[in-house]
């Protein structure tokens, strides 16, 4: 088994269970198993033992009364008869076997010395055998026994017992195993209860995560796990009461901004007509005065643009800004956007000949316009425009040379009304510029980065879809 | 897999029929003797052991036989029991009894012939490995409650 896959194995809720439980319960059935055949094949091979040597016994009994004594070689085979088969009969020199001599050393000290019928069970390393040793005794009138130096060795074959205990430590085995399936069923089960509520949670986190706010699980029971779930659904409550509370206030602002713009476009025409007769009359005013309307002048035509600007924010938020899609040469429509804002001898451009794509040539022109106007205002000379077409998209990338956008300005460039210098805040822009530049790029399904070149200055990139060619 | 592998191999090898060492199983048999021992009666009448070479012990029927057969008449012992050219017993052995039937009417012993025939009975029993507290029952030809006293021998136990 490979590292990855044993961490898998290992991984999983439900193996891990499945592995607890059939481990424990093989434990227990193993350990009952044989406690409880060790404890029947102990007694069986007692029982068995007992037997064995209880038969020899009453053998030699049967016989002894009618033995010479001293005995004969003929009295010992008497005696090997009576016992036999692998039956050993010795006295003194005399000797009668027949079978296997299988007595070990230790059997026939604890026969000489012990004067008692002894046994031990020996393995001969093909069967096992149960070896039985006795002296006879010659006992006297008033009960007094003295051994007779007759001795007899006997070895029986215990291969039946062993196959009886085989047989049982086999049936013990198999309904152990057979406790084996019911454990992983039990396991099964136990993991599913537990890991159902575990899933419903994952899914609805899930789904939560993904946007789904309204996703709920519905708590089983009422153990820990539905406790869980029940603190989740709360938690989910509560993040959708402020999401929805957030994007009220949020609407509601946009609409206030809407309406305010709105509400503002009248009185502004008014006074920009009012303001247009006073720039004719200017030149013939005193030059306090002349000061004055040239300010009323300017500070009017910067509201212009800010409500203009405003407005086509609203429209954004509001989603009502429309995409009118056309074929554009690329080219043409930068050069054409800076010569009508008279910039065409302070950028430096680069074209291909002809690039033709699709995009709304209004929204391509406020782009351009306000990254140039962005980099005129902030960067140094030289600004170069660079339009490249890569097969599937468009390029137009602005740079400039002057001193960069601060680091910590960096990720706010796009920010509505985002002020770099908090010191600075008259500046002709509305401070909505970039901010309707990237709506109209994202409206094209484009994107606007900003960066610093390593070589220093700023540089913008738009990057907009569309079949360019060249 | 491995763990379940040796737990398996341990019940099997803990389940067959181990070797093991000596172990003791109780009395050694025994009836081996150079001869048997009958009961005869002194001059004074007291009951007298006499071994007999027989070169085994033999049953209790055989010791019954050669006592019912006498001592001899050069043994200078005597008998208390009338000499019977067909001495032969049945020997039955029970539970801590053992009931011989003598070819005797009672009136052919006397108490003393009695209690050879207890004490010769007793004697091979407990030779041949039987309990020295058995009782001896002898039964006689004739009915008489004297057949089913259980009795024990005087120089015995």
């Amino acid at each position: 088994m490979s590292r990855p896959a044993g961490r898998r194995w290992r991984a999983g809720l439900r193996p891990r269970l499945l592995a607890a439980f059939v481990a424990v319960t093989v434990l227990g059935a193993a350990a009952a198993a044989w406690s409880g055949a060790g404890s029947a094949s102990a007694a069986l091979v007692d029982s068995a033992q007992r037997r064995l040597t209880e038969t020899v016994t009453s053998q030699i009994a049967a016989v002894t009364p009618g033995l010479t004594y001293p005995p004969g070689q003929d009295a010992l085979e008497l005696l090997r008869t009576a016992v036999s088969p692998n039956a050993v009969v010795t006295y003194r020199d005399l000797r009668a076997a027949d079978g296997a001599d299988l007595t070990t050393d230790a059997l026939r000290e604890a026969v000489r010395t012990g004067g008692r019928l002894v046994s031990q069970r020996i393995d001969d390393g093909d069967r096992p055998w149960l070896l039985i040793g006795t002296p006879v005794m010659i006992t006297a009138v008033d009960g007094t026994r003295t051994p007779s130096g007759i001795e007899v060795y006997v070895a029986r074959d215990l291969t039946p017992v062993g196959t009886e205990i085989a047989g049982m430590t086999r049936s013990a085995a198999l309904t152990a195993a057979l406790a084996l399936p019911l454990a992983v069923l039990l396991a099964l089960l136990a993991a599913s209860s537990v890991l159902r509520p575990v899933r419903d949670l994952r899914d609805t986190a899930r789904r939560l995560a993904a946007g789904d706010l309204d996703a709920r699980s519905r708590p089983r029971g009422s153990d820990e796990l539905a406790e869980l779930t029940a603190t989740v659904n709360e938690m989910a409550g509560s993040v959708q009461s402020s999401m929805a509370a957030m994007r009220r206030m949020q609407a509601d602002a946009r609409r206030f901004a809407a309406d305010v713009s709105h509400e503002l476009r009248t009185p502004l025409s008014t006074l920009t007509a009012v303001v247009e007769v006073l720039s004719m009359t200017a030149d013939r005013m005193e030059p306090d005065a002349r000061e004055s309307a040239r300010l009323a002048i300017t500070e009017t035509q910067r509201l212009v643009t800010l409500v203009e600007d405003l407005m086509e924010v609203s429209r954004f938020d509001a989603g009502t800004a429309e995409l009118r899609l056309e074929d554009v040469d690329v080219p043409t429509a930068v050069r054409q956007c800076l010569r009508a804002r008279s910039w065409l001898g302070r950028v430096e451009l680069r074209t291909p000949p002809a690039l033709v794509a699709r995009l709304d040539r209004r929204r391509l022109d406020v782009v351009v316009a306000n990254l140039v106007g962005n980099a005129l205002r902030h960067g140094a000379p030289p600004v170069r425009v660079t339009v490249t077409g890569t097969g599937h998209e468009v390029r137009i990338e602005v740079a400039d040379h002057g001193p960069g956008i601060p680091e910590r300005v960096l990720p706010h460039v796009f920010d509505r009304f985002y002020k770099a210098d908090a010191a600075r805040t008259r500046t002709p822009g509305s401070g909505l510029g970039l901010a309707i530049a990237l709506e109209n790029a994202r409206l094209h399904g484009g994107d606007i980065t900003a960066a610093n070149r390593p070589s220093g200055g700023a540089r913008f990139l738009l990057r907009l879809p569309g079949e360019g060619d060249g | 897999m491995r763990l379940l592998t040796a737990l398996l191999l341990l019940v099997v090898a803990g389940c067959g029929v181990r070797p093991s060492g000596v172990t003791e199983h109780g009395e050694a048999p025994t009836g081996v003797a150079p001869g048997v021992t009958l009961y005869f009666l002194d001059d004074a009448g007291g009951l007298r052991p006499s071994f007999r070479e027989t070169e085994r012990l033999g049953s209790v029927s055989e010791a019954l036989s050669l006592l019912l057969t006498g001592p001899g008449t050069a043994s200078g012992q005597r008998t208390g029991i009338t000499s019977d050219t067909t001495p032969r017993v049945v020997v039955v052995t029970k539970a801590g009894l053992v009931q011989v039937v003598v070819p005797l009417a009672l009136s052919e012993v006397t108490p003393r012939g009695i209690d050879q025939i207890v004490c010769t009975t007793l004697a091979v029993h407990v030779q041949s490995g039987g309990d020295r507290s058995t009782k001896v029952q002898v039964r006689f030809t004739q009915p008489t409650p004297e057949s089913e006293v259980e009795r024990t021998c005087p120089v015995i136990s």
